[in-house]
């Protein structure tokens, strides 16, 4: 515990992992890029098919490796490269996001977003917000592998 | 009221006339009062078969070892094999089949139904100071025997949750079925339980897990009595990885460990959470998880957390039928997406 | 696993990347992973240089894995993987790191830009140390095109794609092709008249042999992938036999039914049976059962006793077709903004104010006037007119944000034409700016201003409305400073152009994306301007964005360009990242089965088994999965683990 508290007095950066989908996610954070739309660095993208390709593993498995915070970010509903991906990914997601609620894991930890490839502006508006919803929460270590 | 002799008859008569393999029931343990499972393979071992309050195994387990034991040891059953079902182990049973994990014409199921209760829990009795040596249905009120003679005990008072909260306590699908259909008889409201800890604020329903994680020893008997958990290879279990002729040296390079089996609160709760996701539209609330669980962690919450976001939000109920999509194989254009941003 | 030699390459893009990455320590970084046997920098990895760079060192230390670490996948990842082959690589083994969209343009501080492009790009190492060599599936194609809308954009397409020898099916929505240009009376800035250019390529579509055409026809559904599309096609009946219809007019003649005429913008009126305009094509009258009294002898059927011929049928049901197509060029064009939007200006409720494409009717030899301009009120001659640019566009807060790109040159065009029809009047022309690029354009503005004496005034109208049999235009003078009041006798409202209506559904049928203002989204801006993000699905016309009809016809002859070579090929690559089933864990549960998007799946003696050339690799079979047992190639989930713990270290 006292490993944690000084954690948290130190200038804490939550450390995100962000599982863009590549048509439209991805392609939307390029675009924030394209059009210089600065935005905190605390997001790590990894590019995946399609949000319907996110298991709830890839999901666990980063909060087990310590992320403050998990990202999932797709096409909005019905422009789904594969057609209909993202409603797969949509039912799927939301068990896991009840279940980490339910356990009383802070719910502001895990998020979804749809982000078009038009939307670059709005890409840098999730990261945006996503930081500092994650800021007054602290590290997270609920989830975390290792003793503190 | 169930005829106990009914159901020995029709397990005598389909072993005589070889119409089934094998009958999987219960029959009285040696250890007092409880039942236990058994499979009766000739007519003569009919009348071991018993019929009461202690009945709570989930005997679809059965059916899945029995195809475990066919396909290791490559022989072809040629005749199905009959299993006494109450209304959550046919569910079970619909969701093996609806996984093509046998086929229906390899099944007989001889339904019987929960008419006016359930089935016990047994922790439930032990709370009560009751040692019993034989426990009877008998209308809504379970009779046990004891060294102080018989005692007469309502049986909403030391019915397992899941049955005061039990939805469809009559077998739909079934050869032939024992019981009337009693459905609607439900004492509880569904989720009762799970709506009285969803009261509890967000920490304190971490402080709760939190401490519920970090016993688990990793014993893994939810997952050895679960009749979904027939993966040869658990998620967690990288090292039972079974190595076939089919095998590729790219596939044992491959293998994930998503989880670690080190008994560590962060690893528990990945398994336990991996485990609850894995039975979303596929865990029909038997709670035998629960109750085999040595340090009695409350999985049923977890499990019936799933089970409810699934019928409220997603209108499916697991084990309706056999040739429906998997829960989390489909959608609906009207599934939520308000938590999306 | 076999150790991996993995070899780094890190650009600075010039100055893009290098001025908020340090690129140098980046290179450092990842010399340090394990695998990673080579580790450099560069000032243009994509450059000549550069890429023979890393072609040497793939040679010289025998890498069998390449990451590049520069700008998004979408730019150079085939620059790169192609490098990669011809060094021996297999290119499916070469992974582009995204350091420059995703990290360097949006971050400012260099330490933590620095930090970041290290986790991209050690990310990037793990899920190469994991990529497996693949080869790409052949897969045969189909010789035969779609083209979406039968406008110039997809006239020009379609006789394009068939005078290389491929089969077209073009389908138009509406009963004629020619789409809006159609309408127009005479083209910026040559003056030459639009129905005199178009109709012979309208006829040409009507008797080239490769071509199909189907109007009164929309897109219903479309499956497959590039080089194999199935598209379902419904036609709407005409109830008129066009093969027997001698367009003699007997039938419309006897019509008891009177609507607007959409052709003629509501300026004028038609039956319920009509013929769009006389050179539609297909030749043939179609009966609008919206507006026919009930298709049926009992109620009407005088134009079935008129017509001679016996081409009327009201019996006609809807046509489904069902057609293979290799590749589709999507030319759906543009609609005006709707005046309704406008409420300063009137919503549409002022008698004589008029859109551009109206005011073209007006002055067209086949419309409503016969060429004669005269306002719609009274059909007397407008002696004021005030026309009036950038209604509805560059308006983001109230309207559309874009600029519509052909009005100014249009309204010049109206200017001149009213001035020719009535050397008498005024035109008045409130602008913000002239934007009159293009061959000829600004010496056609200048043309108007100094030899036709249109009077322009810079500054927008705040409102009109009716006042003694004219219309009061107020506005302002933003070079005098002066309020400006004008009596006109006709106002022409210079609208917007917005995607066509259905633009969204024709998307969504297509699986392509769309802009922030609705139109279709091409692959890359500069780069692919012509392609979808849906691989042989391209776009033509106004449908991707405003545009005139030289601009127009160039990318419908570009599009063309893209599906011929497409097609010229005797198969396609489809490629192999595709979804493998590990026989060992699969049990049949079928559960991926139902999950496909594309029916690629099937169950083969218990065991899921996947069709190679229908699988896409989106994945959602190993997402449902719970027994690991399907993954896609070369992103499998222990390449995401590693590639989360490389984002996490």
């Amino acid at each position: 515990m006292s490993e944690q508290q000084a954690e948290v007095t130190t200038d804490y950066e939550p450390r995100i992992v962000a599982f863009l989908c590549k048509w439209c996610s991805s392609a939307g954070s390029d675009l924030a890029g394209v059009s210089r739309i600065q935005y905190p660095s605390n997001a790590t993208p990894i590019t995946v098919p399609c949000t319907g390709s996110i298991s709830p593993n890839y999901i666990l498995s980063a909060l087990k490796k310590g992320a403050d915070g998990v990202l999932v970010s797709g096409c909005h509903i019905g422009d789904c490269h594969y057609i209909e991906g993202n409603f797969l990914a949509r039912r799927k997601i939301h068990l896991v996001k009840e279940l980490l609620g339910f356990v009383g894991i802070e719910q502001d930890r895990f998020r979804m977003s749809w982000v078009s490839a038009a939307e670059g502006a709005k890409y840098s508006q999730v990261i945006k917000d996503f930081v500092e919803d994650l800021r007054p929460l602290g590290p997270q270590t609920k989830v975390k592998a290792g003793r503190s | 009221m169930i005829n106990l002799q009914d159901m020995r008859d029709t397990a005598r008569n389909m072993l005589a006339k070889n119409e089934v393999r094998g009958v999987i029931g219960y029959r009285r343990s040696t250890n007092g009062m409880l039942a236990e499972p058994v499979v009766i393979t000739k007519p003569e071992q009919a009348d071991e078969l018993i019929w009461d309050p202690t009945c709570f195994h989930n005997l679809s387990l059965y059916l899945v070892e029995d195809r475990k034991f066919l396909a290791h040891t490559r022989a072809k059953a040629d005749l199905p094999i009959a299993i006494i079902a109450k209304g959550c182990d046919a569910r079970s049973t619909v969701v093996l089949m609806q996984e093509n994990y046998f086929e229906r014409k390899d099944v007989y199921i001889i339904g019987v139904s929960c008419e006016g209760t359930g089935v016990l829990d047994e922790r439930k009795l032990v709370k009560k100071g009751i040692r019993a040596t034989n426990s009877a249905f008998d209308g809504d009120d379970f009779v046990f025997t004891t060294e102080q003679g018989e005692q007469r005990i309502p049986a909403r008072e030391v019915m397992a949750d899941r049955c005061l909260e039990c939805r469809e306590c009559f077998p739909k699908e079934h050869n032939i079925v024992l019981g009337e259909d009693k459905t609607g008889r439900q004492l509880d409201a569904p989720f009762t339980a799970l709506k009285r800890f969803e009261e509890l604020d967000p920490a304190a329903r971490w402080e709760f897990w939190d401490h519920q994680f970090e016993r688990c020893i990793r014993c893994f008997a939810c997952r050895s009595v679960c009749p979904m958990c027939y993966c040869d290879e658990c998620i967690v279990d990288s090292t039972s990885f079974p190595v076939t002729g089919q095998t590729t040296a790219d596939e044992k390079a491959n293998r994930v460990k998503w989880i670690e089996r080190s008994a560590t609160r962060a690893e528990n709760m990945t398994y336990h959470m991996t485990r609850v996701l894995h039975l979303a539209g596929r865990c029909i609330d038997c709670n035998e998880c629960e109750r085999v669980c040595p340090v009695n962690i409350p999985l049923r919450l977890l499990n019936n957390k799933m089970e409810r976001e699934a019928r409220e939000q997603f209108g499916y109920e697991p084990g309706a039928s056999i040739g429906g999509p998997s829960l989390t194989a489909s959608f609906l254009d009207t599934d939520p997406g308000k938590f999306i941003r | 696993m076999t150790k991996k030699r993995t070899g780094v390459f890190v650009c600075h893009c010039g100055n893009n990347i290098a001025a908020t990455v340090d690129v140098k320590k980046v290179a450092e970084a990842m010399s340090n992973e394990e695998n990673v046997v080579a580790s450099e920098d560069y000032v243009y990895m994509c450059s000549d240089p550069g890429q023979n760079a890393v072609l040497q060192s793939i040679k010289d230390n025998k890498l069998d894995s390449v990451v590049i670490s520069c700008c998004s996948p979408n730019l150079h990842e085939k620059t790169f993987r192609d490098n990669a082959k011809r060094a021996g690589l297999n290119s499916f083994t070469c992974e582009i790191a995204n350091i420059r969209e995703q990290c360097a343009w949006v971050h400012k501080d260099k330490a933590v830009a620095t930090e970041k492009a290290i986790k991209i790009s050690r990310s990037a190492v793990r899920r190469a140390g994991r990529d497996q060599a693949l080869e790409p599936i052949a897969v045969p194609v189909t010789r035969k095109v779609l083209v979406i809308g039968g406008g110039i954009a997809g006239i020009q397409a379609a006789l394009d794609i068939a005078n290389a020898g491929l089969k077209v099916i073009l389908v138009e929505k509406l009963a004629t092709i020619g789409g809006h240009m159609l309408q127009l009376s005479e083209t910026f800035p040559t003056l030459d008249c639009s129905q005199c250019i178009l109709s012979p390529k309208m006829v040409d579509v009507s008797r080239h042999e490769n071509i199909e055409l189907m109007t009164y026809s929309e897109v219903q559904e479309v499956n497959g992938s590039v080089g194999n599309f199935q598209v379902k096609i419904k036609q709407k009946p005409s109830y008129v036999d066009p093969e027997l219809c001698k367009i003699c007019d007997d039938c419309a003649a006897v019509c008891p039914v009177v609507v607007p005429n959409e052709h003629d913008l509501g300026l004028t009126a038609r039956r319920a049976i009509h013929i769009p305009f006389a050179q539609a094509i297909p030749a043939s009258y179609t009966l609008d059962e919206n507006a026919c009294l009930g298709l049926n002898p009992v109620r009407c059927g005088k134009c079935k006793d008129a017509c001679d011929v016996g081409a009327i049928n009201y019996d006609m049901l809807p046509k489904t077709v069902t057609e293979e197509v290799g590749a589709i060029v999507v030319a759906t064009g543009y609609d005006l903004y709707a005046q309704e939007h406008m409420n300063e200006l009137g919503g549409g409720q002022i008698d004589d104010v008029l859109d551009g494409l109206q005011f073209e009717r007006l002055c067209s030899a086949s419309g409503a006037t016969k060429g004669h301009v005269l306002r719609p009120s009274d059909r007397t001659v407008p002696k004021d007119v005030v026309f009036i640019q950038c209604v509805g566009s560059r308006d983001p807060a109230n309207h559309c944000a874009y600029c519509s790109k052909i009005c100014c040159m249009y309204t010049a065009k109206h200017a001149s034409l009213y001035k020719h029809h009535v050397p008498d009047g005024r035109a008045y022309v409130f602008y913000i700016d002239i934007r009159s690029g293009g061959k000829g354009y600004e010496e056609f503005v200048q043309r108007i201003m100094e030899e036709d004496e249109a009077i322009y005034l810079r500054g927008r109208v705040s409102k009109l409305y009716r006042k003694d049999g004219k219309v009061r235009v107020l506005g302002t003078d933003t070079l005098t400073g002066q309020n400006v009041e004008i009596d006109a006798d006709m106002v022409v409202l210079a609208l917007a152009m917005e995607p066509s209506k259905g633009t969204a559904d024709i998307a969504k049928t297509l699986k392509i994306g769309r802009d922030k203002d609705g139109f279709l989204a091409e692959a890359h801006p500069k780069l692919k301007p012509v392609e979808s993000v849906t691989a042989g699905i391209f776009l033509a016309g106004c449908a991707q964005g405003p545009k005139d009809i030289p601009e127009t016809v160039s990318q419908a002859s570009a599009a063309a360009a893209k599906v011929i070579g497409l097609l010229s090929q005797p198969t396609l690559s489809h490629a192999p990242t595709v979804a493998k089933v590990r026989n060992s864990h699969c049990t049949g549960c079928e559960m991926c089965v139902t999950a496909c998007p594309y029916n690629a799946i099937s169950l083969e003696n218990g065991k899921a088994l996947v069709n190679e050339v229908l699988c896409e690799g989106c994945g959602s079979c190993s997402a449902t999965c719970v027994r690991s047992a399907i993954e896609v190639k070369n992103t499998t989930g222990l390449q995401i683990q590693e590639m989360i713990e490389a984002c996490l270290a």
